[in-house]
């Protein structure tokens, strides 16, 4: 049997040239790009948290100055006392910010940025100036979006979903140019996920290595290009629904407007079409990686491969028709609710199936609660949870009742924040080597993962309660009505859990930039896994390998009898293995 | 293996690779850019559709807002632009650039010419009184909307849509003009284009086509019916 | 890779899309049928001259099916997001 020593495919980097602007600013490497959307990501997180912080102040401590809120405008917290016009915009903004510049580049614009091309076995993506824009247009739409915070009469606020018209017209909203801001920021945003879009599907299609066929490829891979084709078909929706907006809000064309015999209701449906695909891209790439490390972590190949990768598709193909469950208080027609509603508890089942998989890989397993591990079995616990309060909202007469409360609220965080976010903290420490060459601290990631997991449950779990009770969501001041005033004390403790929250996510902060320069240098493999990627020297060098690997097996072939190691990569040439048979080529 | 099979091969770099839908990857990518937009035009076109459907009141009726005569013209004229098309990429498959060079201008031609027409056909509306919100107070249209020729209710509507799609797509074809002229002359006249190499052709070619089979649809919905 | 094929006649197509959109013209202007019927009509015949560029012009015709499939799928994704939209009208 081989001896599994990483059969180093890795050469050197080719010499490498380039000035530091091509090289780190105006760099069309795929590692490159997928650290940038980091960088910009992480800092607009943390404005996403900020704006929240300001809106659990006004929750908890009605009426209260806000510490620090003497730097706010006389227009928004007179004295840091937060006023109704501002409350709205951070609720607004939030929601921005963490959908389309946090959650959605950092699962998508980071990771199949980086992981793809590494993963599949080729030196880039297939048009490396067009990722080069996808990610300048990101961030020229986050410093449009962030300057619509700015400018005089504020930020947006009609919620991030921005339904018209009250988004479309300044007499209804009382923002002025704020409003077009989000409107020219969303194009911008839609324009780069198309383009990243194009690159994953082509390059995903045609540059995979010798070997590496569909059913070979990792399901963090297979995910992300689920999303891309998610992302290249939804948000053109969003892009054509924002320029009408900004239309209706500049040269005075109706789409949205009753008056003149536009439709509100087609505003909602233009941005569902859109929103609920886009649920699914903040939730998929997730799902991937997290297959992948627990089949990781559990030294165990994942359970039900190929029924994952159906599961995938499935959800992807019935994500287009379900939008309306959104939109179920409405007003729209009852008989097409109720088509919504039974494609809406339909999609729970490849979810399920997807959720049994990954208790099936742990079963048995040789557990490693390494960091990522820990955050990944979070995810599988907390999506759970979030999906089941899903099942709720599918049935449309309960939504009636919980519509617009905080247990949307609840729902939409647990699969976001408990989902999605944990399984991004898990995925950062995981290709953390492979991007910098060094380690995260396990001490401090564990100190972290425990922090954040108690004081988010503590956070988000209430709000359940307070949903059902009938608070609703997008409220500043709940104490209005006299059935919610004895929830208050909940309140507060959903705050000061909140604070404490954010706070704790200093730690992840600190462990992440501290380690860039200071961290321990990371060995090649450091979780002892399959995939092409860690054939590389850490951090993977420019243009990847010198010749590219050829690939012999699947991505999950742990405690393999094949192999001394309890790890056989996709790589590793056994003397039993054959070659991949002489394909066409294809590429370019 | 044929003539057009051979040539492609050769667009493929030498590293191996998994076969994947056997399309080179400038041609896959144009065909899966062109699927995002159908998705955008999609949107554009069903608002359109949604908005006129359920619409309480009339529409206008055809030619009395639009010039159908300038505008039939103009779409004979795009479909003409995409036959120059395809035969600059069939001379090019037959490995002759001068041929194709004088496909590629003819094309460059009409879509310039078309997209000159589009603002000439824009100008004179605004002047009568046609634009994104409507119909302008004053006017010669509003002249007719006032005498019941032109139903009220719905011109704004008409107004916003018609100038949305037809305006996205006059800016769809502006930029395949740009596009063509590029190569055209970064490429086709420093006769960089070869049997062996025509990539850039088809893949312009494509997004020309699917600008022209755009505005079929536009033509007939919006102006005819 | 395009299966071997004869090149199509581009000169027919366009004298096809040529008729056809003639045919568009006649019906919209001067025949005298009823609205729903020419409505119709004249989306057939525009699908019909679309296909033919597709079809032709783009050589759809000679690609492989899942090239095929690919560029199609976002059709059904559009008519289901316009007849949602309109049948919020018809209750």
């Amino acid at each position: 049997m081989t001896s599994v020593a990483a059969t180093a495919h890795g050469a050197h980097a080719h010499h490498d040239d380039r000035s530091f602007v091509r090289k780190y600013i105006f760099s069309t490497d795929h590692k490159i790009i997928g650290i940038q959307f980091l960088f910009v990501s992480l800092f607009f997180l943390l404005v996403g948290g900020l704006l929240a912080m300001q809106m659990r102040w006004q929750l908890g401590f009605p009426g209260q100055p806000m510490p620090g809120g003497g730097v706010l405008p006389e227009t928004m917290a007179p004295g840091g006392v937060i006023l109704p016009e501002y409350y709205i915009q951070l609720v607004t903004m939030h929601g921005t910010f963490m959908v389309f510049f946090a959650i959605m580049p950092l699962l998508v614009g980071v990771f199949a940025n980086f992981l793809i091309p590494l993963k599949i076995g080729t030196h880039d993506m297939a048009f490396p100036r067009i990722n080069m824009w996808s990610f300048w247009t990101f961030f020229i739409g986050g410093l449009i979006m962030l300057s619509s915070l700015f400018v005089p009469d504020g930020a947006a606020r009609a919620g991030w979903t921005m339904y018209a018209p009250l988004s479309a017209r300044h007499d209804y909203s009382g923002a002025s140019i704020g409003q077009e801001l989000w409107s020219v920021s969303i194009i911008f945003v839609g324009l780069s996920s198309i383009l990243g879009s194009l690159n994953y599907i082509t390059t995903i299609i045609n540059n995979r290595a010798p070997g590496m066929t569909w059913f070979r490829m990792p399901l963090s891979v297979w995910s992300l290009f689920i999303t891309a084709i998610l992302g290249l078909l939804a948000l053109p929706v969003l892009s054509g629904a924002a320029i009408m907006l900004l239309f209706d809000q500049t040269i005075g064309t109706h789409f949205f407007d009753p008056a003149a015999g536009g439709q509100a209701l087609l505003w909602q449906h233009l941005f569902w079409f859109f929103g609920h695909p886009e649920v699914y891209i903040l939730i998929l790439p997730a799902m991937g990686m997290v297959s992948d490390i627990i089949s990781n972590g559990s030294r165990k190949p994942i359970f039900g491969y190929h029924s994952m990768v159906f599961a995938i598709v499935a959800i992807a193909f019935l994500g287009w028709i379900v939008w309306g469950h959104h939109m179920f208080v409405s007003g729209m027609n009852p008989t097409l609710g109720s088509s919504f509603m039974v494609s809406t508890l339909v999609i729970a089942v490849p979810s399920a199936v997807k959720t049994f998989n990954w208790m099936g890989t742990m079963w048995r397993g040789n557990l490693r609660f390494h960091v990522p591990m820990l955050h990944a079995v979070a995810f599988v616990a907390m999506f759970v949870i979030g999906g089941l309060s899903g099942i709720f909202m599918a049935a449309t007469p309960v939504d009636m009742q919980i519509h617009d409360t905080y247990f949307i609220v609840a729902h939409l965080h647990y699969v976001l924040f408990g989902g999605s976010l944990f399984a991004l903290f898990g995925a950062i420490v995981y290709w953390y080597p492979k991007m910098f060459g060094r380690m995260m601290s396990e001490r401090w990631g564990k100190v972290h993962f425990w922090l954040t997991f108690i004081f988010y449950n503590c956070t988000f779990f209430p709000m359940h309660i307070t949903g059902m009770a009938g608070e609703m969501r997008r409220l500043y001041d709940p104490n209005q009505y006299t059935f919610l005033q004895p929830l208050q004390p909940i309140r507060v403790f959903i705050s000061i859990s909140a604070f404490l929250l954010f706070a704790t996510q200093l730690i992840f902060f600190v462990n992440f930039w501290w380690n860039l320069w200071k961290g321990e240098k990371a060995p090649q493999n450091p979780w002892e896994d399959n995939g092409l990627e860690w054939s590389l020297p850490s951090p993977a060098p420019h243009g990847n390998w010198e010749k590219v690997p050829t690939v012999y097996r699947g991505p999950y072939e742990f405690s393999s009898p094949q192999s001394t190691e309890d790890y056989l990569p996709q790589y590793t040439k056994l003397p039993t293995d054959r070659e991949p048979a002489r394909a066409p080529v294809a590429g370019h | 293996m044929t003539q057009a099979a051979a040539t492609v091969d050769q667009m493929l770099p030498p590293y191996p690779a998994e076969r994947g839908l056997d399309v080179y990857n400038k041609k896959l990518g144009m065909w899966v850019f062109l699927a995002s937009e159908v998705m955008f035009f999609a949107a554009l076109i069903g608002t359109y559709v949604i908005l006129r459907f359920g619409a309480t009141g009339e529409w206008a009726k055809p030619g009395i807002v639009l010039n159908i005569k300038i505008t039939a013209f103009n779409t004979f004229l795009l479909i003409c632009s995409s036959v120059s098309m395809v035969k600059a990429y069939a001379a090019i498959q037959d490995g002759d650039p001068k041929k194709m060079r004088f496909w590629l201008l003819m094309t460059i031609l009409g879509g310039a010419t078309f997209v000159g027409i589009q603002v000439y056909e824009y100008i004179h509306l605004v002047e009568h009184g046609f634009v994104p919100s409507g119909v302008r107070e004053g006017s010669e249209l509003a002249a007719l909307v006032a005498n019941g020729t032109l139903p009220a209710a719905t011109m704004g509507l008409y107004g916003s849509t018609f100038f949305t799609m037809t305006g996205f797509h006059g800016f769809h074809v502006t930029c395949g003009v740009i596009s063509m002229t590029y190569l055209y002359l970064t490429k086709a006249l420093p006769g960089k284009y070869s049997k062996q190499d025509y990539g850039g052709i088809e893949t312009v070619g494509l997004y020309w086509h699917f600008v022209d089979l755009v505005w079929i649809i536009l033509f007939t919905i919006v102006y005819l019916i | 890779m395009e299966t071997a094929h004869k090149r199509p006649n581009y000169i027919l197509i366009w004298v096809y899309l040529a008729v056809l959109t003639a045919a568009e013209l006649a019906l919209a202007f001067e025949l005298p049928i009823s609205r729903n019927l020419k409505l119709l009509l004249l989306l057939f015949l525009a699908v019909w001259k679309a296909a033919l560029v597709g079809l032709f012009f783009m050589h759809l015709k000679f690609e492989r099916w899942n090239l095929r499939i690919m560029a199609l799928i976002p059709l059904p994704l559009a008519v289901i997001f316009i007849l949602a939209g309109m049948s919020e009208h018809i209750w």
